[in-house]
């Protein structure tokens, strides 16, 4: 299912006149997106839905991605707590990634649905 | 995704074809699992061919560093696809690990 959201990530990114380098950060900050909506939302629930929205114009993509898993709040900023070499953080990396990648994220829970908006902008 | 695994005396290759997401890490983990279970303390991981790697496997990669480095050894990447090494550098690992630009430099380093 992620490979198939990749894929038209990929694909509207293109459309959007992306480079390469671009349209694969922003299949990863959607991938991010998704499996995060699977693990802290739906966990077991396995019949769990995501609806992904892409529209895309010269320099611009939007990702909006609605779920009714319980609520999750991706858009809150990553911990930023400074880490060492030696002790390398494991948890919070595709929080971190959504937010390196794109340009807003912001996310709105309305009607019993989770609604995570995406922008990415170049040029 | 695929893995091939090739024993040397002081190192293991481990050569990761495909995809390294969610649906995919279990596998990666289980294999670097297997390896070092064998007493290999010493890894390279010639990524190359791999497509896709979000954090599922970039968390698989810091887990294995760290458990290796406890032990006195280490984890090595050779020859990264642009994708691999973008994704590592994104989340802001790229100081964690140490690349080699083919398989040959970095068998040697060990």
């Amino acid at each position: 299912m992620i490979e198939a959201i990749c894929d038209a990530v990929d694909s509207a990114a293109a459309a959007a006149g992306f480079d390469e380098r671009t349209r694969y950060a922003c299949q990863l900050a959607a991938s991010e997106a998704c499996e995060n909506i699977v693990k802290h939302g739906y966990g077991e629930d396995a019949s769990g839905k995501i609806e992904i929205r892409l529209r895309a114009s010269l320099n611009d993509l939007t990702i909006e991605l609605l779920d009714t898993a319980p609520p999750f709040n991706p858009a809150s900023p990553p911990n930023a707590t400074p880490w060492s070499v030696e002790d390398p953080p494991v948890g919070g990396l595709g929080l971190l990634i959504i937010h390196r990648v794109m340009d807003e994220v912001e996310y709105e829970r309305t009607q019993g649905q989770n609604r995570l908006l995406m922008r990415k902008h170049t040029g | 995704m695929e893995i091939q695994t090739q024993e040397y005396k002081r190192v293991a290759v481990l050569s990761i074809v495909g995809r390294i997401d969610s649906a995919t890490s279990a596998e990666f983990e289980a294999a670097l699992q297997d390896i070092m279970a064998k007493g290999k303390r010493n890894l390279i991981l010639d990524m190359s061919q791999v497509e896709f790697l979000s954090s599922s496997g970039l968390r698989v990669l810091v887990t294995t560093l760290k458990s290796l480095r406890k032990g006195g050894g280490e984890l090595c990447i050779a020859q990264p696809s642009q994708r691999a090494r973008d994704a590592i550098d994104i989340a802001g690992l790229d100081v964690l690990f140490k690349f080699f630009d083919d398989r040959e430099s970095a068998i040697a380093s060990f």
